[in-house]
C-alpha cells in the first residue's frame, strides 16, 4: 500500500509540474491508481453502514496531489468546498473532470464527510463544466450522499425533520435539475429512495416533478427545439418558417457579395453573405394588388427570441389602405367547392352565436415577406429585395423606403409617414434608387444582376 | 443570532417552519422605537427590502386639494352606483347580461387605459431589470419593453433573479372600496398578443378570506409565436393552476370566477436580453364547446406520513 502511496505521489508531482495535462490522461491515471487501491473501498459504498467503524479505515488512501494543499489551507469557514474544483479549474474543464472530481470526493473518505457543502460547491460548478443538462452526472451526484443514514427509523424521526441539512441538499439539488427542465429517472428514484427514504422532502419533491412535468412538458403551440441549429441559414429558415404562420410559405436564400472596396474587412469580401427570406402565394398576392403609386416598407430589425438566442428579421410592408380605396372583392363561390365559404343564415328563434369582440378591428396593413439577416445593411437588405422583385415585379415600380431603427419594435402604422428620417425616392423605370434612412456611407446600388 | 444566511441557502419548501424561527430570534428592541408591522399585514419581508420604520399613519397624505378632488370623484362614482342598479346587474340591462358570451376587458385605445395597469420588475428586490409600459403607435396597443437580468442582487438570501411583470389594478368602487370582476358566466381568456417568442406566465388573483392565501395566483403560460402577425390566444379558465409566492401547489383546485381581482403577465424565462410584448385587447369569452371543468387532479395526492 505504501508503495503505491508512493507511485501516486511521484505520478502526481509530475501532473502538478506540467501545464497542460489533457482529461482523459487523468481519468486514465486515476483510474490505474485506483485499481491498485483494495476492493474493499468500492464494491460496498452503497450498501455500507458506518455506524460500525470500517476495517481498513486507517489506510484511506488520498491521492497525493490533493494531499499538500488540504494541509495547508485548512480553513475553516463556512463557505462553499470549492478547493478541490478550483484545482481542476487549471484544467480543461469537461465532464470527464466534472466526474473525476467527484470520484476523488467520494473515495477520500468512506463517511463522505462534508458531502453537504461538496454537492452545493458542485451545483454551483456545474455550469462552468458544462454538465448542468446532464441527468448522469445529477445521479451520480446524488451518489455521493451515504446511503441509509438518513433513513427515519421511527415515526418521531419522521415527525421531525430528519437530518434537515441533507434533506434540504437533496431538494436543492432537484431544483436546479427541475431549473434547468430536466426529467429524472428511475435511478434518481431508486438514490433518493435509498438515501432519505419515501417519505422524506426530497421524495416529495421527486413525486412533484414527476407529476407536472409531464402535464406541461408539450404545451407549448410553437416549440423550439433544445438543440438549435447551428448553421445561421438553418437557424434563419426554421425562425422564418415559424413567424410565417402560413404552411405554403416558401423560404428562399438570397447571396450578397460585398464589394471589396465597400467592406473594412478584406477577409470577408469574398464570401457570399445569404439571406434567407420567406414569402407565400398569399402575399405574393396581397403584393401584386397593391397600388404602385403608396410606397412599401422595409422594417426592422424585430427581434425573435428562441430559447437564449435572438435573431432579428426585416419585415417588408405597406401602409394599410385608406376605406375609400378599399375594393371589396366579392367571394368567388368556385374557390372552394367543397363547403359554401359565405353562408347567410336567417334563425328567427335563436338569439344566435355572437363569436367576435367588441372591439375595433387593428389593421396595420399588409405584410408581404420577411427575411432574417445578421448584418442589416443596405447591400443585404436591397439584394433581398431585387431578389423579391424576380418573383414580384409590381417591386420595380413601387417606391421601397427603408425603416432600419434598433431599439423596442412594433410595426408602424399609417400615421407616423411623417417621420423626420424619412427619405423619399424616385421611382426609376428599371432600377430603383435606394436611399438608406440612417446616415450611412453613400453605398452603390445594387442593380447588377447575377 | 439568528440562522447563519452563508451555508443554508434560503428555505423554500420548509419556509412555514423557518420563517417562524427567524422572526423569533430577530434581536429584541426597545418598546418606544419604530412600530412593528400588525399580525394582520403579514411577517414576511421580501428579501432585499428594508425594513419600514413607520407609524401606519405616516405615509397618509392629508391634504386639501386632495381631499376637494376625492370627494367629487367619489360622489360621483357612488351616483353611478345607485343609478346602475336601476338599469341591470353590473350596469348591463339583465339580458345583455345573461346572453353575452364575449366581454372585452381591458383595450388600450388611450393614455387613460394605461392607467389601469401597474409595473414592476426585480429592482424591487435589488435586480437589474427594466420594465416600461407606454401606448403602442397608433394609440391602438399597449407595448410592454424592457430588459431582463438575471443576475441576482448581492444581498446574501436570494439565489434566483430577473422577472418583469405588468399587473392590472384592483378595480375601485366609490371611496377605494374593492370591487371585483365576475367572469362566472364565461370560461375562456382571450387575448390578442404579438410577442417575440418569449414565454409569458398568466398570473390570475382572486378575492380570498383568509389571510395565509394573500399570495394564491392562478397561473398559466403564455406562448407567443414572434413575427409580424397578430396572435390569439384562448386560454380556458379550467387550464389555470393555483400557485403561493411562485411555487406550485399540491393541492389543486379550480379558479373562481365571481371574485377576480387582478390579471398580470410576467416574465422570467432567463434569457437575458430585451424583450417586448404588445397586447391589442384582454378579454372573456364563453366558449360553449369547452366542457372541462379542471385540468388537474383534485384528490390528495401527496397524503400526509
Amino acid at each position: 500500500m505504501k508503495c503505491a502511496r508512493c507511485l501516486l505521489q511521484l505520478q502526481c508531482l509530475r501532473l502538478v509540474g506540467q501545464s497542460a495535462r489533457s482529461a482523459a490522461q487523468h481519468g486514465a491515471l486515476l483510474r490505474s491508481t485506483s485499481s491498485s487501491q483494495p476492493d474493499m473501498l468500492h464494491n460496498t459504498q452503497v450498501l455500507r453502514r458506518f455506524h460500525g467503524s470500517p476495517a481498513c479505515a486507517k489506510r484511506r488512501p488520498v491521492p497525493a496531489e490533493f494531499i499538500n494543499e488540504d494541509d495547508k489551507k485548512r480553513d475553516k469557514s463556512l463557505v462553499t468546498h470549492d478547493d478541490l474544483f478550483e484545482q481542476v479549474a487549471k484544467e480543461v474543464k469537461t465532464k470527464a473532470t466534472f466526474n473525476k472530481v467527484v470520484d476523488v470526493f467520494i473515495k477520500r473518505d468512506i463517511r463522505r464527510r462534508g458531502h453537504v457543502e461538496f454537492i452545493y460547491a458542485a451545483l454551483k460548478k456545474m455550469p462552468e463544466f458544462g454538465v448542468e443538462r446532464d441527468l448522469v452526472v445529477y445521479n451520480k451526484l446524488l451518489d455521493v450522499f451515504p446511503k441509509e443514514v438518513f433513513v427515519p427509523r421511527n415515526f418521531i424521526q419522521r415527525m421531525f425533520n430528519h437530518y434537515p441539512r441533507q434533506q434540504e441538499c437533496g431538494v436543492q439539488l432537484l431544483e436546479q435539475m427541475e431549473n434547468y427542465g430536466i426529467m429524472p429517472n428511475m435511478e434518481t428514484k431508486v438514490l433518493l429512495v435509498q438515501i432519505f427514504g419515501e417519505k422524506g422532502h426530497p421524495m416529495r419533491k421527486y413525486q412533484r416533478i414527476m407529476y407536472w412535468f409531464p402535464k406541461f412538458k408539450h404545451i407549448n403551440p410553437f416549440p423550439v427545439p433544445q438543440q438549435l441549429p447551428e448553421d445561421p441559414v438553418d437557424l434563419a429558415r426554421f425562425s422564418l418558417t415559424r413567424i410565417a404562420n402560413d404552411l405554403d410559405a416558401k423560404v428562399t436564400v438570397y447571396q450578397t457579395h460585398i464589394h471589396p472596396d465597400l467592406c473594412s474587412f478584406s477577409l470577408f469580401s469574398f464570401l457570399p453573405v445569404l439571406t434567407p427570406g420567406i414569402q407565400s402565394p398569399s402575399q405574393m398576392q396581397l403584393l401584386a394588388q397593391h397600388s404602385p403609386s403608396r410606397p412599401v416598407f422595409v422594417e426592422g430589425p424585430f427581434p425573435l427570441w428562441l430559447r437564449k438566442t435572438c435573431v432579428y428579421y426585416y419585415v417588408l410592408r405597406a401602409d394599410p389602405t385608406p376605406p375609400d380605396e378599399k375594393v371589396e372583392e366579392p367571394f368567388d363561390p368556385e374557390r372552394c367547392l367543397a363547403f359554401p365559404l359565405q353562408l347567410d343564415l336567417d334563425l328567427d328563434r335563436d338569439f344566435g352565436d355572437e363569436e367576435s369582440f367588441d372591439v375595433e378591428d387593428l389593421d396595420e396593413g399588409p405584410v408581404f415577406a420577411m427575411c432574417m439577416t445578421s448584418q442589416g445593411d443596405q447591400a443585404v437588405l436591397n439584394q433581398w429585395i431585387s431578389g423579391l422583385q424576380q418573383n414580384n415585379p409590381i417591386l420595380g415600380q413601387v417606391p421601397t423606403l427603408f425603416r432600419l431603427d434598433a431599439g423596442p419594435r412594433e410595426l408602424q402604422g399609417p400615421a407616423d409617414t411623417e417621420s423626420a428620417h424619412q427619405h423619399r425616392t424616385d421611382p426609376g423605370p428599371q432600377r430603383e434608387e435606394r436611399q438608406p434612412e440612417e446616415d450611412e456611407e453613400p453605398r452603390r446600388s445594387q442593380g447588377a444582376k447575377w | 443570532m439568528s440562522l447563519p444566511k452563508i451555508s443554508l441557502p434560503s428555505v423554500r419548501l420548509l419556509s412555514s417552519i423557518h420563517h417562524h424561527q427567524q422572526q423569533l430570534l430577530l434581536p429584541s428592541t426597545s418598546p418606544l422605537t419604530g412600530p412593528k408591522r400588525a399580525v394582520s399585514q403579514g411577517e414576511y419581508r421580501r428579501p432585499g427590502q428594508p425594513k419600514v420604520d413607520k407609524f401606519p399613519w405616516q405615509p397618509i397624505n392629508f391634504g386639501f386639494s386632495k381631499g376637494f378632488d376625492g370627494v367629487k370623484k367619489h360622489l360621483a362614482l357612488l351616483k353611478k352606483e345607485f343609478s346602475d342598479r336601476w338599469v341591470g346587474p353590473q350596469g348591463k340591462p339583465i339580458l345583455e347580461h345573461m346572453l353575452e358570451q364575449n366581454q372585452v376587458l381591458w383595450e388600450f385605445r388611450g393614455p387613460e387605459s394605461l392607467e389601469q395597469w401597474t409595473v414592476s420588475s426585480d429592482q424591487e428586490i435589488g435586480g437589474q431589470s427594466e420594465v416600461h409600459l407606454k401606448l403602442g403607435k397608433n394609440q391602438n396597443t399597449c407595448l410592454l419593453y424592457g430588459t431582463l437580468s438575471s443576475t441576482p442582487p448581492r444581498d446574501g438570501e436570494t439565489r434566483y433573479s430577473g422577472y418583469c411583470t405588468m399587473r392590472s389594478k384592483q378595480p375601485l368602487a366609490s371611496f377605494d372600496r374593492k370591487k371585483h370582476y365576475d367572469w362566472s358566466s364565461f370560461n375562456t381568456l382571450h387575448l390578442r398578443v404579438r410577442g417575440d417568442g418569449r414565454p409569458w406566465m398568466i398570473n390570475i388573483a382572486t378575492e380570498t378570506y383568509f389571510s395565509h392565501q394573500k399570495d394564491d395566483i392562478y397561473n398559466y403560460f403564455l406562448y407567443t409565436r414572434g413575427g409580424p402577425y397578430w396572435q390569439d390566444v384562448k386560454i380556458p379558465f379550467s387550464k389555470f393552476f393555483i400557485t403561493h409566492r411562485g411555487r406550485i401547489q399540491d393541492d389543486q383546485h379550480p379558479l373562481w370566477l365571481d371574485k377576480v381581482n387582478t390579471i398580470g403577465f410576467t416574465l422570467g424565462d432567463k434569457a437575458d436580453g430585451p424583450f417586448q410584448l404588445e397586447i391589442d385587447f384582454v378579454g372573456v369569452c364563453k366558449d360553449y364547446a369547452h366542457t372541462e371543468e379542471f385540468a388537474y387532479e383534485v384528490y390528495k395526492r401527496n397524503p400526509e406520513i
